[in-house]
């Protein structure tokens, strides 16, 4: 079946007792068991460990992104974390894209590390560089493609063939492009993880993340980690989200649509120093994004002419796009990574990895595209 | 619907469809104390599938003029009555609790117009506690709360029920409080009631008998001493539900009387 | 029928739920697939059939089951059996506020060139649609005196269809005369609805005394956490439609059922059937589920929070009778009440929660001290488990004059409170600030 097909009817079954059309919200602790033999007959105990609405969404994420199962979290930290705890331990290696969000690098770097587990950030647009970082010790790659905030891509079949010969995981931040766009299992990834507050939810209502894997074996292996560390979602995020996914498609389409339409304007607007989005015939991976995706999604930054001063400047006149953190939402947002998303991350660091002072980040929503540029040339005006 | 039976006015709810006796017709006989609206839930399905229905308050139950009768074989007797006077063939008889006795004495007596019967929550007898009986004849309120405490499975109890917002429990506490003389003559006849046994070897056509796991009113004893009595009965547990099964299993109970009436009374 | 007015005792041989029990379980299949012990929430518009069959009889109410949610929603349904539990009703029917209750109830059986019979002391929404509203569509009120019983009967026309009042009145706190009202609606067959937000059905069971509607604002106490509008209409199954002529909507046939004659086929429910069939399906006042998954909740916990509001309540009650700065206070379980006798007779465990008292130095004095007490709230709604406070004269009847307040039984100096589960000592305390701003006033 297609995709906008799945994305509405898999894992959803009508309720059994009242045909509820919709999977209802089992907002409840516990489960009562028919009898001590029968424990668990039902599927369920205690919702840290099972609970039938999140389980719906579960399945309906793991059918988008062609795994074998999924579990989801109460954030897309949650997921980062339950994948790195259920296959880290204690002197091992793992190996990160050197652009990643700075909560993911704040967590290797400033928490993971306190457990002994040793991380190198490389560059993942240079599979060499990735290759040349393997240790003996090196358990998992996770590959944030496109890289969050400087749209960085990664190959993902290209190092997935590194994590096997390494006899690592290879893990992919799916969270930019999601399943409509770009499948990573079927590249060679072994999971695909999500903060599904992006696009999955689409309506900035919900904060989770989901973890889908290829094999059964490394599903049951983050769920026991997050059964013992109880990073769970709860029963009405999952089904909040379970509705946003019904459009997932349409909005991904209509918005990449605007991304583009936006970024091909900025590109031409005298105050503009560059543009970077992957969908753009200038932006230095455009082959790849177009070979390893069927589309380059609804995130892109620019630089204005003047520096940082002149970003601060357009950003604080701006209309219509908010400023705010967060990305994958209907409403257009406007960000700054080097004071918001990516304060934690050093500023050497930043520098090497292309995080540049003037960048402003920008999630396209789905306003009318008229207004949008409007509200970018008024705002250019000022600068 | 209202009709004279023996010079007497009486009442039948005909399910919302106005009663053509051309049709085969289904006739609901409730227990003790109750009325036509025990069947709500099943009156109307048949009515607009075809069916005659007839669902008759007793003499002396809510609509149907006084006196009660008191003896199973009298209520037999107006049955009878009823059926000729109305000029009804082809019969399906469908009885629930007191109304199985006065189904098996109507039957096995006047076998000739009908053709399927199905008995629910029943057996040969219903032998009444006497407390029960000078409840009902001096403190009815009393006789009734015993009763539906004693009807009710443990969903009736907490209020389940198959209409959304509505209390079976409450409302069936409703529409026996509301023939409490009625109640005390029924629950007599009942008592009284020796000839179950020889009524149910007496049964000729097609018959089913339905069963309610936690039934406190007639046990399953009780129920498979029904089922042993009569020739070759089709039998159904339903598990989940107390003595008041139409109105506490209703779905699954209105399933087995269709597939049951359906075949052997069949509608055009 | 014959009534069955207070069948509802429990009775020796036979056993039924108690109040907390039904309060907690009530209603409630726990359900088949996964047996979540907490009610689900149905979030959802409407319900696959298995088959055209099942279709068919549920759209013409041959069975009970869910079509789509505007009608009736798994969730809400649980909500409305465990109400009509808790009053002893037959079934009950959700709205989306209690003034949708009082709507749909009135409209199920009322129509042009009917008449009402309704208590003077009344929620001003209830007032105020029986006074400017309902007259557009032909339905007119008389409004009687509640202490008065035989005004009731005087007021009775040929055209009467519906007597009608709060059980704690709004704002004097007087309470109905249940019996004395019951006898004058059954010698006329009109049905007696009763407002019973005030009392919930933990304080008293109208249906037991004979009252054949009740109608909650579920939003107050019944929710208790001031969090969720709801109301709910519930139909004590106890009156005799089919005694008169007066009531077609529920005796005739209906015509968008085929025909449905509601009274022959839903006899004890046929009340709620009919607000089910009509007002829900051309109205639409529908309670949302998530609303009545939040009322569950509150729902769970009412006798705790009804003893705790009452202990509070005869708590103040001592503190403001004893009180310098007060110089009245008016609740019917004190003895100068003029409906004591009669709260003690209804409402033996305590006549509510709802106090009204005078602030020493006037219409400023009162003000003053409502800009004073901090814990408490200064708003309008009733029954929160905080406590609330207003000042009707300077807010709710600000924009009459000073005659017409008495009229309505609203002195200048009045403080309207609304007594909350906080500890008593932190409301004392609270009060306190307020009456030394208040005594500043009045002596200046």
């Amino acid at each position: 079946m297609g995709f906008s097909t799945r994305q509405i009817h898999a894992g959803v079954t009508p309720d059994p007792l009242t045909g509820s059309i919709l999977t209802p919200i089992y907002q409840t602790t516990t489960y009562v068991q028919p009898s001590v033999d029968e424990y668990l007959s039902k599927g369920y105990s205690y919702s840290r460990s099972g609970n039938p609405t999140v389980r719906a969404l579960e399945l309906k994420l793991a059918d988008l992104e062609g795994g074998v199962d999924c579990i989801c979290f109460g954030t897309g930290m949650a997921a980062i974390q339950g994948v790195m705890l259920a296959f880290l331990n204690a002197g091992d290696h793992a190996i990160i894209s050197d652009v990643a969000y700075g909560g993911t690098y704040r967590l290797c770097t400033k928490v993971l590390s306190r457990f002994g587990i040793e991380f190198t950030f490389a560059d993942g647009s240079d599979p060499d560089a990735v290759a040349a970082a393997v240790r003996d010790n090196t358990k998992l790659f996770l590959t944030e493609t496109p890289a969050n905030p400087t749209m960085k891509c990664s190959d993902i079949a290209a190092i997935s063939k590194i994590a096997k010969k390494a006899g690592a995981i290879h893990v992919v931040d799916n969270t930019f492009l999601t399943p409509y766009f770009q499948l990573p299992l079927t590249l060679g990834a072994d999971l695909s993880i999500h903060s599904t507050t992006k696009y999955m939810d689409g309506h900035n209502a919900t904060v989770g993340g989901a973890v889908i894997s290829a094999t059964q074996e490394h599903s049951d292996a983050v769920a026991f980690i997050q059964n013992s560390t109880g990073s769970i979602m709860s029963p009405q995020v999952a089904w909040l989200t379970s509705q946003g996914c019904k459009t997932l498609s349409l909005r991904m389409d209509a918005q990449s649509a605007i991304a583009m339409t936006l970024a091909k304007h900025l590109e031409t607007h005298p105050k503009v120093e560059q543009v970077c989005y992957p969908g753009l015939e200038s932006f230095a991976q455009h082959e790849l994004a177009s070979r390893q995706a069927s589309g380059y999604g609804a995130m892109f930054w620019f630089e204005v002419k003047g520096g940082l001063a002149a970003g601060k400047k357009l950003m604080d006149n701006i209309d219509v796009f908010s400023l705010a953190e967060n990305l994958g939402s209907l409403e257009s947002l406007i960000t700054h990574p080097v004071t918001m998303t990516h304060a934690d991350v050093e500023e050497a660091e930043r520098k090497r990895v292309g995080i540049i002072d003037g960048l402003v980040r920008v999630s396209v929503g789905l306003e009318d595209v008229e207004d949008l540029i409007d509200a970018l040339d008024k705002a250019l005006e000022q600068v | 619907m209202y009709f004279d039976v023996n010079g007497k006015q009486a009442f039948a709810t005909t399910g919302g469809k106005p009663f053509d006796n051309k049709k085969p017709a289904v006739i609901f006989l409730q227990g003790s104390g109750l009325d036509h609206t025990f069947w709500g839930l099943h009156s109307r399905f048949f009515a607009f599938r075809n069916y005659a229905v007839l669902v008759p308050d007793f003499p002396g139950h809510s609509n149907s003029e006084g006196p009660a009768l008191t003896s199973i074989e009298a209520i037999a007797d107006w049955l009878a009555k009823v059926v000729e006077t109305l000029a009804v063939d082809n019969i399906s008889v469908v009885a629930h609790s007191q109304g199985c006795l006065n189904a098996l004495e109507f039957v096995s007596r006047y076998p000739g117009k009908v053709r399927s019967v199905s008995f629910i929550a029943s057996g040969l007898a219903t032998p009444v506690n006497p407390g029960l009986i000078d409840a009902a004849e001096n403190k009815p309120e009393s006789a009734i709360a015993m009763m539906l405490s004693w009807g009710f499975g443990h969903a009736g109890h907490f209020h389940q029920g198959p209409i959304p917002g509505n209390s079976m429990i409450a409302g069936g506490r409703k529409i026996m409080g509301g023939n409490p003389d009625g109640l005390a003559s029924d629950l007599k006849a009942c008592d009284a009631y020796r000839n179950g046994k020889a009524a149910a070897a007496g049964i000729t056509v097609p018959h089913q008998v339905i069963l309610a796991g936690t039934d406190r009113m007639a046990p399953r004893k009780a129920g498979m001493a029904l089922v042993g009595a009569l020739a070759n009965p089709e039998l159904h547990i339903i598990q989940e539900s107390g003595h008041m099964v139409p109105i506490e299993a209703p779905n699954e109970c209105r399933l087995l009387l269709k597939n049951f009436i359906f075949a052997n009374n069949p509608a055009s | 029928m014959h009534s069955t007015r207070r069948s509802n005792r429990s009775e020796a041989m036979s056993h039924f739920y108690h109040f907390d029990t039904l309060a907690l379980h009530a209603g409630q299949t726990v359900d088949g697939e996964f047996g979540a012990r907490a009610t689900p929430i149905y979030q959802t518009t409407s319900y696959v059939f298995p088959d055209t069959d099942t279709a068919s009889s549920i759209f013409n109410l041959e069975r009970g089951g869910h079509a789509y949610s505007r009608i009736t929603n798994p969730t809400v349904a649980v909500l409305e059996q465990r109400i009509a539990a808790l009053e002893g009703g037959s079934a009950a029917v959700c709205t989306a506020s209690g003034m949708a209750a009082t709507f749909v109830a009135i409209t199920a059986i009322l129509g042009q060139g009917d008449h009402i019979i309704a208590s003077t002391q009344m929620y001003g929404g209830n007032i105020s649609l029986m006074k400017n509203t309902l007259p557009r569509f032909g339905i007119t009120t008389t409004f009687v005196d509640p202490t008065d019983v035989d005004a009731f009967a005087g007021a009775i026309q040929d055209n009467t269809r519906l007597i009608y009042g709060e059980l704690i009145g709004n704002p004097g706190l007087d309470i109905l005369d249940l019996d004395g009202i019951v006898a004058i609606s059954d010698e006329h067959h009109i049905p007696f609805m009763v407002d019973a937000t005030f009392n919930t059905p933990y304080l008293c069971k109208c249906f037991d005394y004979g009252v054949n509607i009740t109608i909650h604002s579920i939003t107050k106490w019944m929710g208790g956490h001031g969090l969720a509008i709801g109301g709910v209409v519930v139909d004590g199954g106890n009156f005799d439609w089919g005694a008169t002529d007066k009531y077609p909507t529920i005796t005739e046939p209906y015509a968008p059922f085929s025909g449905l004659n509601i009274w022959e086929e839903f006899g004890p429910s046929a009340f709620a059937t009919r607000i089910r069939a009509e007002a829900m399906r051309d109205f639409g006042a529908t309670m949302s589920p998530m609303t009545a998954f939040l009322l569950l909740q509150g729902l769970e916990t009412l006798s705790l929070r009804m003893d705790k509001h009452l202990s509070n309540t005869k708590e103040l009650l001592d503190y403001l009778s004893n009180h310098d700065s007060v110089s009245w206070v008016s609740h019917p379980d004190l003895p100068s009440h003029s409906s004591h006798k009669l709260a003690k007779k209804y409402l033996p465990k305590g006549a509510g929660s709802i106090v009204s008292f005078g602030v020493k130095g006037g219409r400023d004095a009162g003000k003053a001290f409502i800009e004073n007490v901090s814990l408490a709230s200064h708003l309008a709604n009733v029954g929160d488990a905080k406590t609330l406070i207003i000042h009707p004269a300077t807010t709710t009847h600000s924009r009459i004059d000073a005659e017409a307040l008495v009229a309505a039984g609203i002195t200048e100096d009045m403080v309207r409170l609304s007594v909350g589960l906080e500890d008593v000592k932190d409301i004392k305390a609270d009060f306190e600030d307020g009456f030394r701003a208040a005594k500043k006033i009045a002596k200046a």
